[in-house]
């Protein structure tokens, strides 16, 4: 393992705010000023103003309320394209390097097809043909990332494979299946949760990448990464348009590879 | 007597046909496909009949497979709904840019990625080390394309000093030859060319080349700190090599492979990356084309760029192992005996 932070960072700081993202994510209804998709002010209200905290976007809509409510399409996807990544790509390795032989061989070339695509080509493709939802932008970014599931289950199972309890599972006539769930997967999950945690922020940076291409979640509901694109628009005369979904991205992205360093650290103790 | 090399040769075209095969699948058989979405747009049944057959799309899957493979063989990418040009031209005019732009980035990430890792082993664990393992985080979990916008604010709005937009300025008049800027002011003598262009590529590759060094600098400093620890320096030093050249000559010689893979695992990252700068930067390249395309369910035009993009990078992911194997003779013995 690498480690990411150079020093013993006090544990619960990321994990607090990650904590506060959920919260407010979940919250959204009762935290938010505004409606997200009603405009409620003059377009481009200043910050402070008096039409909210963080003033209004080009058509006039409130962007605390849709920094809030854009929190869960962003969370939704980062955590559930790992989830179903380290379920799918989990369940494919262990299969693989638990079986071995031709098998192992043939799944694995498959995988490595799947590799020789740029990660973000295959989501953006993938988005393409579905079309922009929450649940397609969870679908194409869990798919694109599990190559890297399945082979780091697969090196995992295949050394458990070899050892005597397997062997040993296999000589009292227990099931292919059992001796795959009941005995190898316990011993290769932490490892494949501590993968699952570093790429929770891979996967929301590629969530918002294809939001901010127009692949994501549909305008006019409100999502971090096409905030962005609509500020782009708008950057010669309110550069806070763009600024502040970026950061809102930015932070969560680097809290998240600073959780995932965590759970790393207890695995090593 | 298998070689190692020959194979990895061999295994080049079975890759490509895979990844087109793959690309198929997808524009194909996923439900709700480019082709369901396409003739949706079309409101009768006339017309969409004729659409499907003129795409081929009537005909069964395996045979539409045959005819897409047959074409791919022959460079021959279909027409553009769109532009009504080839798709292949377009892939031709498109490709260098992104070349260019994705060279760049690499030089970006390469200078700042080992420049930063080898300040951080020789301090290490000083200060200089904690800041750069710091910024290795940031750098790596910054949204990329908000950091092009960023750098747009800065540069191009507040200083004045860069453009934000396109490959060259409209009013230089530039036809294009082989499409590489470099190469045709060379062609061309045409040495005006060289400063336009080098002033819109700084911002894009800053961007892209900057976030993808952050992983750089990370597993390269571990990579030479490992290294280090090695055997093989000990006995270097118990024989009185100075510390320079055992540094140049024992500890980077040995961690050169490492570090290869790793610049060249991210230059494939930083491709993907690129993609979505060319639509920030508004850099004609085949990312571009390729987001225009999906946006006007222009799906020849998707399929090609697709197919374009995978292929420039098994190409590159293969002449990575190339240079692994020339940089490491440990390698190579397997290879020729």
């Amino acid at each position: 393992m690498h480690r990411l932070t150079p020093f013993a960072m006090p544990v619960v700081l990321p994990w607090t705010i990650l904590g506060l993202y959920l919260a407010v994510a979940i919250l959204a209804p009762y935290i938010a000023p505004a409606d997200p998709l009603a405009a409620t002010g003059a377009p481009l209200s200043p910050l402070f103003g008096s039409s909210g905290i963080l003033g209004t976007d080009g058509f006039g809509r409130d962007v605390a309320s849709r920094l809030i409510w854009g929190l869960r399409p962003m969370l939704a996807v980062s955590f559930g394209a790992v989830f179903l990544a380290t379920l799918a790509g989990g369940a494919y390795g262990l299969v693989a390097g638990g079986i071995g032989g031709r098998t192992d061989w043939l799944m694995m070339s498959v995988v490595d097809v799947m590799m020789s695509i740029p990660l973000i080509l295959a989501a953006i493709l993938v988005m393409a043909a579905l079309g922009g939802s929450v649940i397609n932008l969870i679908i194409s970014v869990g798919i694109s990332q599990i190559p890297v599931f399945a082979r780091l289950a697969r090196a995992l199972a295949s050394v458990e494979a070899r050892k005597e309890y397997v062997l040993a599972a296999r000589a009292v006539g227990l099931s292919r299946f059992h001796v795959l769930v009941r005995e190898i997967l316990p011993n290769i999950v932490r490892p494949l949760l501590v993968q699952a945690g570093s790429v929770v922020a891979t996967a929301g940076l590629t969530a918002a990448a294809l939001s901010y291409l127009g692949l994501g979640v549909r305008p006019p509901a409100p999502d971090i990464g096409y905030m962005v694109k609509e500020g782009q628009e708008l950057i010669f005369i309110a550069p806070g348009q763009t600024l502040l979904p970026g950061l809102v991205l930015g932070v969560f992205a680097l809290t998240a590879a600073l959780c995932g360093e965590t759970i790393g650290q207890e695995r090593r103790r | 007597m298998t070689s190692g090399l020959l194979r990895r040769v061999a295994t080049l075209p079975f890759m490509l046909l895979a990844v087109a095969s793959l690309i198929f699948a997808i524009m194909h058989a996923l439900p709700g496909s480019m082709i369901e979405s396409l003739s949706a747009q079309f409101v009768s049944d006339a017309q969409r009949v004729r659409l499907m057959a003129g795409l081929g799309l009537d005909q069964p899957l395996w045979r539409q497979y045959l005819v897409y493979l047959n074409s791919l063989a022959h460079f021959d990418f279909g027409i553009s709904a769109q532009t009504g040009k080839s798709v292949a031209t377009m892939i031709g005019e498109t490709l260098p840019v992104t070349m260019e732009m994705a060279g760049a980035s690499f030089v970006v990430m390469t200078v700042c990625g080992l420049g930063a890792a080898l300040i951080a082993v020789h301090a290490a664990d000083g200060p200089a080390d904690v800041a750069i393992r710091l910024l290795s985080i940031i750098l790596s979990t910054l949204p990329w394309f908000w950091l092009g916008l960023v750098l747009i604010m800065i540069f191009s709005l507040w200083l004045g000093w860069l453009p934000s937009f396109g490959r060259l300025p409209p009013s230089i008049d530039y036809r294009p030859v082989t499409n590489f800027v470099m190469i045709d002011a060379v062609i061309l003598g045409r040495p005006d060319l060289i400063g336009p262009w080098i002033s819109h590529l700084v911002l894009p590759s800053l961007t892209v080349g900057l976030t993808s060094s952050g992983v750089v600098m990370r597993l390269v400093r571990s990579e030479i700190l490992a290294t280090m620890k090695k055997e093989f320096v000990l006995t270097a030093r118990m024989k009185g090599i100075g510390a320079n050249r055992i540094f140049l000559r024992h500890i980077l010689r040995n961690a050169a492979v490492g570090i290869m893979t790793v610049l060249g695992a991210q230059f494939g990252a930083m491709l993907g990356g690129s993609v979505v700068a060319e639509v920030v930067f508004g850099y004609p390249g085949i990312g571009r084309m390729l987001v225009r395309a999906i946006e006007s369910r222009d799906y020849l035009t998707v399929q090609g760029a697709g197919i374009a993009i995978a292929a420039l990078y098994i190409l590159v992911n293969f002449m990575t192992d190339l240079a692994c194997l020339y940089a490491n003779p440990r390698l190579r013995d397997g290879v020729w005996s």
